[in-house]
């Protein structure tokens, strides 16, 4: 069995009732198991007092990773990138604060310690270094599981890509080449969950987590309103001859229908794995935390607009629509 | 009228379930196909939700003093003959409906009535209730029907990939207004807000909890959902939706076999960590493969992981409580 389970048994329920203290967390950071020098190593602390200013003028409070300090980062998450083959520390520091986090690489499959799910392992108090081996080439992302409910909605989560061992501008080991790369994130926010606390609702009380009503749609963290049509985070220029790989991620909670504007991707895998055979679509239709690698190779200049369109999960409408742009000259 | 006798769903009415269900799904294929008899009791209670919040219910259930959500699983064989009697204890009218191969038709309250039909349509499906759609379906008138292809102990469709053992995951989501207004013989007229998600009739429960560990209560703990193997024991899991919301089902640890959607085999077996299933008895088959984790290092051949929907809404319980929602455990022994 678990060799933490019986301590987390006595000291798993913290605080009291109500919508004060934390309950059902499982503080720790101890040693790694089977420690070895890694190839990569990566940095994260968190931050908790970043914000975003949406195209209305308003700013909605986000958290994220840093790659050190507390001061606020930026939004998502610096990205992760690996090459396939290799071991991975991502030494996550979380010393001394009012609130616990851990670091889930979505996607990737270690051993239970290095998950990073609380309630199966630990959230982390003081520094823990998940230790993992990158062993299959493609696109992943890493997020709080802590409260996950709340923490991946107010932002921490960030990009995790493993290229084969051919290195970027190849997608999988003797796969499809590219020679442009875009990542889009596409995530909704409700603002109403933005101003809870990291332990909200933990010891029971009703704060409205069951019940998500977005208010803005984003793109790899631009407003989807405006900004994401031409802010160079997200929108893409390229020329005529070129190969396009974008790399797609649900990062919301919601259905998401992507369009790409009369362009027609190639879709060379999923989740980290590649299809047996590639797929042609003109639109993907997707659920949390699924990613596919599209790769476009447009024949004609143009501006071809992209569409996210974030569904209601129950009758499928459109709630929002967040937009960005792929120029072709 | 007939007094409403109320159940509660607990420990011996969980215990009867599995004593039908024997825990995952059990199969020996025939030669032949035979004639499955059963009965089916249709019952309503409570069922106490991991807020303490007791939620009426109807159910399919096995003895007419029981109150069982979902409805006891079915694995049957392709050409079998399926004779399925329904005892209608409540005042209200049900029915039994499995789209392409039976529908009873209105049963009405105090009736019994007996439906034959032949299985003749591979693959996993529910059984639910037809009237007064979909409220009585979602207020727990539900379960899962398996059909297994001829003579084959180990294929989801003739010529599937292969598997070892096999469970049926039914979710749902609870809106209790809904259930109430159906309880006092209303239509609902909310905006739908589930506040419970479950899986097989249960929702999570973790360390410090004192439900956690109890297999009558704890999703992750219920020998119908926790997915319990060594490495090479490769379970297909028939995941069926009776809810109306689309989810998000995420695998820890290992990538599963995707088989089929809504019932329709899939030209191409994908790998996904990540898979969306379709509202409305919606369907997805996919192989949990219990390989090593890929990831581990130094490797792992053993472990405790989740299997969870990643529309983080479904993880909680009354508007909070994270970690309560639709989720169940992957042991690797």
């Amino acid at each position: 069995m678990f060799q933490y389970l019986e301590k987390y048994r006595k000291e798993g329920r913290k605080g009291s009732g109500g919508s004060s203290g934390a309950c059902y967390v499982y503080p720790d950071a101890p040693a790694t198991p089977g420690i070895v020098t890694p190839d990569v190593t990566f940095e994260r602390s968190v931050y908790m007092n970043g914000s975003v200013t949406m195209d209305d003028g308003n700013s909605v409070r986000v958290w994220g990773f840093t790659e050190g300090g507390m001061m606020a980062g930026q939004f998502p998450s610096p990205a992760m990138r690996v090459t396939e083959g290799q071991i991975v520390h991502t030494v996550f520091s979380n010393n001394g604060m009012m609130w616990l986090h851990t670091i889930h690489h979505h996607g990737i499959e270690p051993s239970t310690e290095n998950d990073g799910v609380g309630h199966y392992s630990f959230d982390v108090d003081g520094t823990y270094t998940y230790q993992w081996k990158a062993a299959h080439a493609g696109t992943y992302f890493y997020h709080c599981h802590t409260n996950t409910v709340l923490h991946a909605e107010m932002g921490m989560y960030g990009a995790l890509i493993i290229d084969p061992p051919e290195g970027p501008g190849t997608l999988y080991a003797g796969g499809p080449s590219y020679d442009v790369e875009a990542v889009w994130a596409c995530d909704e926010f409700d603002s109403s969950w933005h101003s809870l606390d990291w332990d909200a609702g933990t010891c029971g009380a009703d704060v409205g987590l069951n019940d998500l009503n977005p208010d803005y749609f984003l793109i790899t963290g631009v407003d989807g309103a405006q900004s994401a049509l031409t802010d160079p985070r997200v929108a893409v220029s390229m020329n005529r001859g070129q190969r396009l790989l974008v790399r797609y991620i649900n990062a919301g909670y919601l259905p998401q229908r992507i369009t790409f504007g009369g362009l027609s991707a190639e879709v060379h895998g999923s989740d980290g794995r590649p299809f047996p055979r590639p797929v042609a679509v003109t639109s993907l239709t997707t659920h949390s935390a699924e990613r596919y690698d599209c790769i476009f190779a447009p024949s004609r200049a143009g501006t071809y607009e992209v569409t996210v369109e974030y569904l209601d999960w129950v009758d499928g409408s459109v709630l929002g629509v967040a937009r960005t742009r792929i120029e072709v000259a | 009228m007939k007094r409403r006798t109320f159940l509660r769903a607990g420990a011996a009415g969980v215990a009867g379930a599995m004593a039908g269900a024997g825990g995952l799904l059990a199969w020996s294929p025939r030669a032949h196909a035979a004639t499955v008899t059963r009965t089916l009791y249709i019952t309503e209670g409570f069922t106490t939700q991991p807020d303490g919040v007791d939620v009426y219910a109807r159910s399919f259930a096995d003895a007419d003093n029981r109150l069982q959500v979902p409805g006891a699983p079915f694995i049957v064989q392709e050409g079998d003959t399926v004779s399925v009697t329904i005892v209608n204890t409540l005042g209200t009218t049900h029915s039994f409906v499995i789209p392409g191969m039976v529908d009873s038709g209105p049963i009405a309250g105090g009736e019994t009535r007996t439906v034959s039909f032949t299985a003749d349509r591979v693959g996993s499906h529910l059984y639910h209730d037809g009237e007064n759609a979909p409220y009585n379906r979602l207020v727990g008138l539900h379960g899962g029907f398996a059909v297994m292809p001829s003579g084959s102990g180990d294929e989801l469709y003739a010529g599937s990939p292969t598997f070892r053992k096999q469970y049926t995951w039914v979710m749902t989501e609870i809106d209790p207004a809904w259930h109430e207004r159906v309880r006092n013989g209303r239509t609902p007229n909310t905006a739908y807000t589930p506040r419970y998600f479950t899986i097989n009739g249960r929702s999570m429960r973790v360390p410090g909890h004192p439900d956690y560990g109890n297999p009558d209560i704890d999703a992750g703990y219920a020998p119908d959902t926790r997915l319990s193997g060594a490495i090479g024991d490769r379970s297909l899991v028939r995941i069926l939706n009776a809810g109306m919301a689309m989810h998000s089902v995420h695998f820890h640890a290992n990538h599963v076999e995707w088989l089929a959607r809504n019932g329709q085999p899939r030209a191409d077996v994908w790998r996904k960590d990540t898979l969306m299933l379709p509202n409305d008895m919606g369907s997805l088959d996919v192989i949990y493969p219990f390989e090593p984790p890929p990831d581990a290092w130094p490797p792992v051949t053993t472990g405790y992981y989740p299997m969870h929907l990643h529309d983080e809404m479904t993880q909680t319980a009354g508007g909070g409580f994270y970690q309560f929602g639709l989720a169940t455990t992957i042991a690797f022994k």
